[in-house]
This record gives structure tokens, C-alpha cells and sequence, in this order.
């Protein structure tokens, strides 16, 4: 694929010699465009690397365009527009201030050398400011040097690459659940959807059975009441069913569906429903106490630190003894350990950014574009993925190293602030990326910036379509 | 049966594919990386895992059909293009360390892509290909290769492979091209007794029998296309997400997508994989898609390989049994059940070949 990447590269970028750092500044018209109008009518000098692409509004400036300019070619971009309260439109650069702190956060934790990517709020006067935020961008990218690693390893090859701590060291997994107890969860539920669709208070049950291999246990639609007795529950039961809504509710606008549920699971209808996607109403939530869930002798990651047993939303409560109405609360809160990705996350923002880089790199590498991140992910329910757009194509359909990084790069960011951390996409992709690391660096970037935990109130706003006018924003 | 083979130690096989290293030539084998075991470029034969006794996370087709390759590259000078045909890659590559299933797969592609109409590039590749698969020591839950005409010693689609054995390994000789490659060294090895033969005989009989689904028959082609609007599809598609990866990972899935990537002065006319589970991969300019569900989506994927590609091969699936997408299927589809029941639903039993 080099030859490839180097027909897309004109042909002075192929040699050191005469390199002039290459820049991309996207701008506002109101303000920032008219001050670098006012430094050009000014006749200030200043260096000769930017090409300033215009647009309304710092808020129409999505991070995929500074993705694409990095993909093209530049070796630096900068984003600059009003300041804040300036706004033409009043609000639209503090939006843009909230996703672009989110974006910094991004391509900080994978590694972009920060001297290339630059935000400044430069008003129509301030014709000195752009010259001066110019000539402090130029010289920073001419310090980091042409950027010919998008999209693949600084370090080529090389195999020596720092390593992520053991997850699992000094971690004690619970104890998972006793056969007996799995058998009678499983013959009470059974009972319980039975119930549910010969009255009628559910058209659709969602659960789990056997699947055809030891211990996988998969996905199962159970729409009449005989069929209740295929439904199982184990400490395999992996799978995230609130993928199924959204289908289930196109063919039918007002069917009333039951889910059997974890915990973790029922977090993601909260962001759902927060984005007008379904009701609550619509659902009958079946939730079994759960104590983690388990593949190949090892407990999942994410249900280290989980506190809930039972989501707290649970319409019925299915335990070894029975089942019960409502959501089961028990008087003690569980012990819960500290997550041990939060290890791991340590670890990366200790490396030197080049050696972040080369880590995600590596991983991306192998992504074969399968889509199954986006395939499980309970929120990503868009009609139409930005990865299927063509007029423009946004992300290259070129399974190569460009190609990977703008798609795993726009996912997160489309996830940012709504992800719920079930590691669905974690869990299934087939090349061992570790999209949980990059879901739940952001997840706590926001939740520290913008004290936002997308599952917890479906009435809150969503933290990248609002804003506070103080926001913190060090960064630009 | 004609059998010619040597009798090696793991160091006397490592020692020569390490020669193979030094005279130039490209070896891919499996090597773990982050708990995967992946087909990669190796540099050394040490590299190599093969005592891990799994197949790869997904199959090395890549190596003869990659994820993404360019077929031209165009420049525009005002009104002219310049057209330019890719540097074809003249170097050798030996594949090492297949599972037969993988082997099988390779061979697929070679129906796909030679068998007719010659695919320039692929044909490239794989004139300056060798292969050497590895017999398997055992089965996974996943493997269903004897259910559709494999064997976990399976010969199809190699030169040469290496049978375990408890204290070292046979290889043995299938092609002209797989002699080529150990010429010079046969001289020094150690012919294969038959006790060794008998061994490695006895090992794939427990290897196949312990594999228990039960074959499928070419047969049932017909049988798979009347069911075609049989409602059991919707229910065996019914959870199918519509991801990639069964046909990512599948050795012997061939379909491709033109792309074109650049700008309005340069830029690369693509092939990249596609895969039928994609709603996009019938969608119609119009907004019309033939395929409008996921279920119908599915249907396709198990006809092509069932009833579709046997009619046009000979009776030959294309699906070589390796389980991957059924192992790695995020909500567990098991095509080899799919074929099964809807083969049986189309015609009850008795009807059946």
C-alpha cells in the first residue's frame, strides 16, 4: 500500500529537501477571517505556510475536516474563529469549544504530536493575534517536522513497543454463579415470559439461548409463549439486546417489547431515550442480578467496577428465588474493585506521545473495517453511517492505515459523551483493538470536564450539544 | 499413494525457512501479537508459532488478495490524464504454517479469480506463491472442515505440509512448485519412514473423528435455492447484525468494491474488500436495494456458498470449514446449522440425496 500512499501525496512531500511546513487554518468568516484580513491590509508579514479554508461558523467545523486535512497532507492545522460571546450566531463557537476540548482529549490520548494541532479565538482586530498564532503554529510544525506517519507507526516496524500493565494483577474477579442458581434464574424466567406473552403485555421477548459452541450463549426473539423454554441465562450471556430495538420498533411503531437484561446493559436506553429514539414505555425490562459476566475463564473487565447488581430501571427482578415486581434493591451496596483498564489508561499517558502513537497505530493496523464496533453498539443507530457516505467520502474506503484512522477516529468521537461502556465494540472485534481504553478515556475526560455520565439522566443534555459560557478551554 | 516427505526436527524446519529468509524471499507466518495469532511478514523462523495449536484469528488471504490494493493510479494535467499501472511486486512469498482449511480457502480463490477469466494481479501473486500448510493436532469446537469435503491433513491448495508428529515433523512434498523450494535440502534430511506415515495417518483419523457435525451434501444445492422464500430465513437471519467480519475472516470470500481515492489532481483506483452483510453492498444509486433486510442479506451469504458456487464448481463449496465466522460471529451464527435446517426445510428428509 506505500506506493499507494505515495501516489496520493504530490510529489515535492516525498523528499526532505525544501520542506516548508504545510498548514491548514480552518476560520471563521466574522472574525477570524476578517482579522487575517485586517493583518493582510495591515501589510504584516508573517510566514507563508497556512491555507485558510472559511466557514460560517467555528460550529459548523466538525473534527472530521481536521481528520481529513492530516489525511491530505498538512502537517499542522489550526481551528480559530470568535471569541467566546462573540458569536455570530451566539452560540456556535462555545459548541465548537466543548468538541473540540473532547477532540484535543482524542488525538491527546492517541498520541498526535500537540505541536500540529492548534485553536485560538481571533477577533476582526486582532490582525496581530493571527499573525503572531501563525507564525507560533508554523514555527511548532516546522519543529515537529513533515507528519508522514497518519495513519501508521512513527517507528515503522519495530516490534519494541511499550506494554500495557497486566489487567489482571492483584484484581480479585466475584465468584460467578453457581449452576443451580443459573438453573433457577432460567426456569423463573422462562415462567415470567411465558406469562408476559400469553397476557399480552409484551408482543416480543428478547433474551438468550445456547449458542453452538461450549459456553456461548447467543441472542434469541421469542414472539409466542411456547417457545419460552428455549430461552437460558448464564455468566455468558454477552451480548448487549438493546442493539434490537431500533429494529424491532421499525416493523412495529408501537410494540411493547421485553429485554432481559444486565445492569450494564439497561444503561444504554438512557441515552436512547435522552435522544428521542424510544420510549420507556415501550419496554418491559427483564433484569437478572448479575455478577459479571465471564469468557475463557476470565471475568470481563468492565464488571470489576460495576456497583449494580440490577439496573436500577429494571420493570422485573429475576433471582434464584423467584421473581419479583420492580427493581430489586439490596440494603448494602456490593464491594466493587477499581477497573483495571484504568491501570492500562495510566500506563499509555505515561508513554511519550510517539510511543501512544505507534500503540494505537499497531492497533489500528489491524482493523479490517468490519464494522462490527459500530454493528454492536447500541448507539450507533444512525440510517445512514457518516462511513457510507460518499458525496463526499468522508472516511476512505481503502481498508489501508488512512483509512482505520479516520474511521476509528470519528467513531470515538461520534460516541463521546454517550457512550455507556458496555465493551460490546471491545469485545467483538475480531482484531483485539482496544476500543474500551479509547471509549472510556473519553468517557472520563467529559465526566471531569463537563461533570456528564450519560447514563444517568435521560433528561439531562447531551455535553456536545450544550455548553456552560465557562467552559474550560486552556487548550485554545 | 506416492508419498515423498522427510522426516524434521522443529530446529531443522525453522533452519529452513531461515534460509529461505536469507535468499530473499518473503515469509508470512502465524506470530502472536497481543494475544492473537496473525499471519505477518516474519523476520526471523523463531518468530514463527506454530505450537500454539490454533488457526489464525482470520485467514492469510490477504497475502494473495488484499484488503486493499490499487489497480491504477491517475494524475491530472489539465486536460490530460496520466494513467499508470501499479508496480507489480516480483518478490517470492512463502506462506507458512496454514491450516489445510486456509489452503482450501486459497484454492477458492484461485476458482474466483483464475479459473476463467485470469485476475492480472492475483494472478501475479500467486505465480510467485508457495505454500505450506500444517496438519492440525486438533480440533476446535469451531471446525467443521470434514463436514464439507476437509481434512484436518487436507492436502488442497499447498506444495508442501508439515504433519506433527510427538517429537518432530514430516514434510512432505505436494507440488512441483513445493519441490522447487526444498531443493538442496532434501539431500540432507531424512527420508520419512512408514511407521512415520502410519503416525501421522493415525493422527488425522482421531483428528477427523473427533470432529462430529455431520457432512453436507453438494446436493442440497437445489434443495437450499427452493428455500429461498421459505419464512425460516427470517428467523435463522433474524439477530445477523450485519457486520463484516464472517466474510473478512472467511478464507475463501472473494467480493471486492471499486473505490477511488484522491483528489480533483491525483489519486488511486482501488479494490477493496466488501462484504455482502453490508446493506451497502446492493444498494442501488436509486435508493432501491434488492436485498432490503438482513435476513435476506444472510440468505445470500449461505446460497453463495452453498448452492450458487458448488453448481458453478463442481460440487465444490465455498466454504472450507474453518468455523471463524462462526467463533467470531458477535451474536453466534453457525452456518453450517443454517445449511442444515433450511435445506431440510426446503425438502423433507426422505426427498433429500
Amino acid at each position: 500500500m506505500d506506493q499507494l500512499v505515495e501516489a496520493r501525496e504530490a510529489p515535492e512531500r516525498t523528499t526532505e529537501k525544501g520542506w516548508e511546513p504545510r498548514i491548514v487554518a480552518m476560520v471563521c468568516n466574522w472574525c477570524t477571517y476578517a482579522g487575517a484580513d485586517m493583518a493582510g491590509t495591515a501589510r504584516r508579514v508573517y510566514a507563508p505556510s497556512v491555507r485558510i479554508v472559511r466557514f460560517l461558523c467555528t460550529g459548523r467545523i466538525d473534527p472530521l475536516f481536521i481528520v481529513k486535512a492530516f489525511e491530505q497532507g498538512a502537517d499542522g492545522v489550526v481551528v480559530s474563529g470568535c471569541h467566546p460571546g462573540d458569536c455570530h450566531y451566539v452560540q456556535g463557537n462555545l459548541l465548537a469549544r466543548r468538541r473540540f476540548t473532547v477532540f484535543q482529549a482524542l488525538m491527546d490520548f492517541l498520541g498526535l504530536d500537540r505541536r500540529r494541532l492548534h485553536f485560538a479565538w481571533i477577533s476582526a482586530s486582532e490582525g496581530v493575534k493571527w499573525s503572531r498564532i501563525v507564525d507560533e503554529a508554523t514555527a511548532a510544525v516546522r519543529e515537529a517536522g513533515p507528519l508522514r506517519h497518519w495513519g501508521r507507526p512513527v517507528k515503522g516496524n519495530s516490534s519494541a513497543q511499550p506494554l500495557l500493565p497486566d489487567t489482571d494483577a492483584g484484581i480479585a474477579p466475584r465468584d460467578p454463579p453457581s449452576a443451580e442458581e443459573n438453573q433457577l434464574i432460567t426456569g423463573h424466567l422462562q415462567e415470567l415470559v411465558t406469562n408476559l406473552l400469553s397476557d399480552g403485555t409484551v408482543s416480543t421477548v428478547i433474551g438468550y439461548t445456547a449458542g453452538s459452541l461450549p459456553q456461548q450463549m447467543v441472542p434469541l426473539f421469542v414472539n409466542e409463549p411456547r417457545d419460552a423454554s428455549t430461552l437460558g441465562w448464564n455468566e455468558h450471556c454477552a451480548n448487549n439486546l438493546v442493539i434490537y430495538l431500533p429494529q424491532v420498533l421499525k416493523k412495529n411503531r408501537d410494540a411493547k417489547i421485553g429485554l432481559v437484561t444486565k445492569s450494564c446493559d439497561a444503561r444504554a436506553l438512557i441515552p436512547l431515550i435522552r435522544e428521542g429514539q424510544l420510549r420507556r414505555e415501550q419496554i418491559v425490562l427483564l433484569g437478572i442480578p448479575c455478577r459479571g459476566m465471564w469468557n475463557q475463564g476470565k471475568m470481563a473487565a468492565k464488571c470489576y467496577s460495576c456497583s449494580e447488581e440490577v439496573s436500577p430501571f429494571t420493570d422485573w427482578t429475576i433471582t434464584p428465588e423467584g421473581t419479583k415486581k420492580g427493581s430489586l434493591t439490596s440494603a448494602e451496596r456490593r464491594q466493587v474493585s477499581p477497573d483495571p483498564r484504568d491501570r492500562e489508561i495510566a500506563s499509555l499517558g505515561s508513554f511519550l506521545p510517539e510511543e501512544r502513537w505507534d500503540y494505537w497505530q499497531r492497533q489500528f493496523d489491524r482493523c479490517l473495517r468490519c464494522y462490527a464496533c459500530r454493528a454492536v453498539c447500541p448507539l450507533c443507530y444512525c440510517a445512514t453511517c457518516i462511513s457510507d457516505k460518499n458525496r463526499p467520502q468522508w472516511i476512505p474506503t481503502t481498508i489501508d492505515g488512512k483509512g482505520n484512522m479516520a474511521w476509528n477516529v470519528v467513531r470515538a468521537m461520534h460516541l463521546a459523551g454517550r457512550c455507556i461502556g458496555c465493551d460490546e465494540c471491545a469485545r467483538v472485534c475480531p482484531a483485539g483493538i482496544r476500543l474500551d481504553l479509547l471509549n472510556r478515556g473519553l468517557v472520563q475526560e467529559i465526566e471531569r470536564r463537563f461533570d456528564f455520565c450519560s447514563h444517568v439522566n435521560p433528561e439531562s443534555s447531551p455535553p456536545l450539544t450544550t455548553f456552560q459560557p465557562d467552559d474550560p478551554d486552556e487548550f485554545i | 499413494m506416492e508419498r515423498e516427505g522427510w522426516r524434521l526436527s522443529d530446529k531443522e524446519w525453522r533452519e529452513w525457512v531461515e534460509a529461505l529468509l536469507r535468499a530473499g524471499k518473503l515469509v508470512i507466518a502465524p506470530v502472536k501479537e497481543n494475544d492473537l495469532l496473525l499471519f505477518r511478514h516474519v523476520l526471523m523462523a523463531d518468530e514463527i508459532s506454530v505450537s500454539d495449536q490454533g488457526k489464525a484469528q482470520w485467514s492469510p488471504k490477504e497475502f494473495l488478495f488484499p484488503r486493499s490494493e490499487p489497480l491504477l493510479i491517475y494524475r491530472l494535467r489539465g486536460a490530460e490524464v496520466d494513467l499508470e499501472e501499479p508496480k507489480a511486486d516480483e518478490r517470492e512469498q512463502v506462506l507458512v504454517g496454514l491450516r489445510p482449511c486456509d489452503a482450501a480457502g486459497l484454492s477458492r480463490l484461485d476458482d474466483i479469480f483464475l479459473l476463467e477469466e485470469q485476475d492480472p494481479s492475483y494472478a501475479q501473486r500467486k505465480k510467485h506463491t508457495t505454500i505450506v500448510s500444517l496438519a492440525c493436532d486438533r480440533a476446535e469446537p469451531e471446525c467443521f472442515c470434514t463436514a464439507v469435503g476437509g481434512s484436518p491433513a487436507g492436502t488442497q491448495g499447498s506444495d508442501l505440509l508439515l504433519l506433527p508428529l510427538d517429537d518432530g515433523w514430516i514434510l512432505r512434498v505436494l507440488t512441483p512448485k513445493g519441490k522447487e523450494l526444498v531443493a538442496g535440502w532434501a539431500a540432507r534430511w531424512r527420508p520419512a519412514l512408514a511407521e512415520d506415515w502410519d503416525r501421522t495417518e493415525e493422527r488425522r483419523s482421531a483428528v477427523e473423528n473427533s470432529i462430529q457435525l455431520s457432512p453436507l451434501s453438494a446436493q442440497w444445492g437445489t434443495a437450499l435455492e427452493k428455500s429461498f422464500g421459505h419464512p425460516l430465513w427470517e428467523s435463522l437471519g433474524q439477530r445477523c447484525l450485519g457486520c463484516g467480519i464472517c466474510a473478512y475472516v472467511c478464507p475463501s470470500c472473494s467480493c471486492f468494491d471499486i473505490n477511488d481515492e484522491g483528489n480533483s489532481f491525483c489519486g488511486t483506483r482501488c479494490r477493496s474488500w466488501d462484504s455482502c452483510a453490508f446493506a451497502r453492498f446492493t444498494l442501488h444509486a436509486s435508493g432501491h436495494n434488492p436485498r432490503p433486510t438482513q435476513p435476506s442479506r444472510y440468505r445470500q451469504r449461505v446460497l453463495h456458498k452453498f448452492a450458487y458456487f458448488p453448481d458453478q464448481h463442481e460440487g465444490r463449496f465455498m466454504c472450507v470449514g474453518c468455523g471463524r465466522c462462526l467463533r467470531l460471529c458477535p451474536v453466534g451464527i453457525d452456518i453450517h446449522h443454517t445449511v442444515e435446517r433450511a435445506a431440510s426445510a426446503a425438502s423433507p428428509e426422505e426427498e433429500r440425496p
